[in-house]
């Protein structure tokens, strides 16, 4: 009889030790040969037939929007829909889209493991990987859109004969730097992190091609006890380094906006409203990433747990949230600030000609996001894939008010004149589209998608004995 | 001294260390702690994730690479600084809306700075981090091992070389047993002629 409250409060300790433990990160108990093995498995595996359809059609894509960067170099920017006043529409738009999706790659892998975020070990990789390649497709439209391709030199500081420098107090200037360093910066996180599984794709490496390949790549990697110790203070640094310039970024980019006086955009909540936006859209696009590669890729559902996507919900749902709060902020800022322009911008943005994109934007930010509150929705993968999509397509047209309903009313109305994109800007938006997912594509095929040395680091069991507590 | 042990490389050319394979990390670690004492000095420990307590274990001093990143960015400051003033006040003042160029306007120069600093300090982390982990480097006698050059990803390597003053093959082999190592091997350089990394 004297055992029993023992019992009974052993069992109620292990059933609130239950409660309190952080879901698997790794279901099934699986060990770490199992997810080397689960990693390499994608990349070593026979190249399925889905893969090559979709390269086709994505390569396509950019193919075809490369035909038609060309076709506006040659021809002149006069070839896109932007002309008087709104002379910024679907390339800033576009650039802004991009760039914006990116961050949430780099806050997902480089803060999240700042805050040892466990959950997101197994989604960093992916995430990285599309944050270089929307930088890759951010940078296409800077590039192009000056016109005079040939020129894009005059935008970095190179002694030349003309004795020019660029206008170094412009936010524009600030964006070449800004996109520069993002992009080589992001591009050093994703390779550097891979270093190591490299490595193990080298040591498993069937085919000769494979074999040097894969030990070009990785640099001679051995795993020593040196390598490991450079390879951990490394990632720390960059990931300091990086979160602090995905901030920097979105800022710099926002004062391309938020520098000018133009009504709508002269705000200093700008900076903040394309940080939140960056995230909410990243991590839409995270998602609508990993949710077809876990059903294609049957061993990823055990890597890629409905925990952590309902973790990848939130943040949606949080940024989203935020996002709503800057909308209407920003109409309380017109209304309040008593400046008739700013006022005017407004309210042309929501009943002009071109009312439909604002309410576009704001009638699904503001109620897809909110329906991430039910648990049930987070879980039910289908209807998140297609909300993801839903977000990102709401995003898209956030930008696209932001951009061309300012531009298009500004302080003078008899040069007033709505913008109506071509087929030249269609085409090429799409072929940015077919650029991202053939890089993601190959991404998928040749190097492995999770980080496999932080995965198996952070397993149960796979640290000595004395330390396998959390010490950090 | 080696001739019981498993030969990897050529038998014909020196001796150029010992390998063991390890089931767990806390038997590497006991090695290392076994070696320490025994007052053994070049040896290298391969583990396919980073193992907590191991570089402590091995006394490796901390990584230098935070101070190289430091360096790195703050020379990144002056050249961002001097790129952006030394143009906009001496060479090629342009002046825009009346504004001033000089440090007064020191915000304006911020952006890029900021900018400039991360991007060259991430490109000496990850440099350092190469160069200090001695890489590039291709070719590797311990290749020539092919458990080591198939297997290490799964499971827990020890080298040591040949080089160390107290280095004792059959001493070392018995230890390495006593330790609970397995496949312990006598890794010789490969013959010149062979290629490496094969």
């Amino acid at each position: 009889m004297s055992t029993a409250p023992t019992i009974t409060s052993t069992e109620q300790d292990a059933h609130e030790l239950s409660i309190l433990a952080r879901p698997p990160q790794v279901l099934n108990n699986r060990g770490p040969l199992w997810v080397t093995d689960a990693v390499c498995s994608i990349v070593e595996g026979k190249t399925p037939l889905w893969w090559y359809a979709a390269i086709t059609l994505s390569g396509g894509l950019a193919a075809m929007g490369g035909a038609c960067i060309l076709y506006m170099i040659v021809t002149g920017v006069g070839v896109w829909g932007s002309n008087s006043p709104c002379f910024w529409a679907w390339d800033i738009t576009n650039f802004i889209f991009w760039v914006s999706m990116a961050h949430a790659g780099s806050l997902i892998s480089a803060l999240l493991f700042l805050t040892r975020q466990k959950w997101s070990l197994s989604i960093s990789r992916a995430a990285e990987a599309m944050t270089v390649f929307a930088i890759i497709c951010a940078g296409v439209y800077p590039a192009i859109h000056i016109g005079r391709v040939w020129f894009v030199w005059f935008l970095f500081p190179v002694p030349n004969s003309y004795g020019m420098w660029p206008n170094f107090s412009s936010p524009l200037l600030w964006d070449v730097f800004a996109v520069t360093s993002y992009l080589t910066v992001s591009s050093l996180f994703w390779f550097a992190g891979m270093i190591p599984d490299l490595a193990i794709l080298r040591d498993r490496a069937t085919t000769k091609v494979r074999k040097f390949a894969y030990g070009i790549a990785s640099l001679g990697w051995l795993g020593t006890a040196r390598q490991w110790r450079h390879y951990e203070m490394m990632y720390v640094l960059l990931a300091g380094l990086t979160s602090v310039l995905v901030v920097t970024v979105t800022t710099i980019v926002a004062s391309d906006c938020a520098t000018s006086v133009v009504p709508g955009w002269h705000a200093t909540i700008f900076p903040f409203y394309f940080m939140v936006g960056a995230v909410y859209s990243g991590s839409a696009a995270v998602l609508t990433l990993l949710l077809p590669l876990r059903l294609i890729y049957p061993q990823l559902r055990e890597l890629i747990t409905p925990s952590q996507l309902d973790k990848v919900c939130k943040l949606l749902l949080m940024m989203g949230s935020c996002v709503a709060y800057v909308y209407v902020f920003e109409l309380f800022n017109a209304w309040y600030s008593a400046n008739p322009f700013e006022r005017g911008a407004f309210w042309e943005r929501f009943t002009g000609s071109s009312a439909w994109y604002a309410i576009t934007c704001l009638s699904i930010n503001l109620t897809v996001p909110q329906l991430f509150w039910f648990k049930a929705v987070r879980r039910c993968l289908p209807l998140v894939f297609i909300l993801a999509i839903l977000c990102n397509v709401g995003m898209w047209f956030e930008r696209f008010m932001i951009v061309t309903s300012t531009l298009t009313h500004d302080f003078l109305p008899s040069s007033w004149k709505d913008f109506h994109p071509t087929i030249v800007d269609i085409l090429t938006a799409t072929g940015t589209l077919g650029i991202f997912f053939t890089l993601f594509l190959l991404f998928i095929r040749f190097v492995p998608i999770m980080s496999m040395n932080e995965l198996k680091a952070a397993l149960p069991g796979t640290q000595p004995l004395h330390s396998t507590e959390e010490s950090h | 001294m080696s001739n019981h042990l498993p030969i990897a490389g050529s038998k014909d050319e020196p001796l150029h260390a010992i390998g063991a394979r390890f089931k767990t990390p806390e038997a590497l670690l006991g090695a290392v702690e076994r070696l320490r004492s025994e007052g053994i000095s070049a040896y290298e420990c391969f583990t396919p994730y980073p193992i907590h307590g191991l570089a402590e274990a091995m006394k490796l001093p901390k990584s230098i690479l935070s101070f190289l990143v430091l360096g790195g960015g703050a020379s990144a400051i002056l050249i961002a600084l001097s790129m952006e003033l030394i143009p906009s006040t001496l060479i090629y003042p342009l002046v825009v809306d009346g504004k001033p160029l000089n440090l007064s306007a020191l915000p304006q120069y911020i952006a890029i700075v900021v900018a400039l600093t991360l991007m060259i300090g991430a490109i000496t982390a990850v440099f350092g981090m190469i160069l200090l982990g001695g890489m590039p480097r291709w070719n590797n006698p311990l290749f020539a091992w092919d458990l080591f050059a198939k297997e290490a990803s799964r499971g827990f390597f020890l080298a040591i070389e040949a080089r160390d003053k107290k280095f004792s093959a059959a001493g070392l082999t018995d230890l390495l047993h006593d330790l609970g190592a397995g496949d312990v091997t006598a890794i010789h350089l490969e013959a010149p002629e062979s290629p490496q990394g094969t």
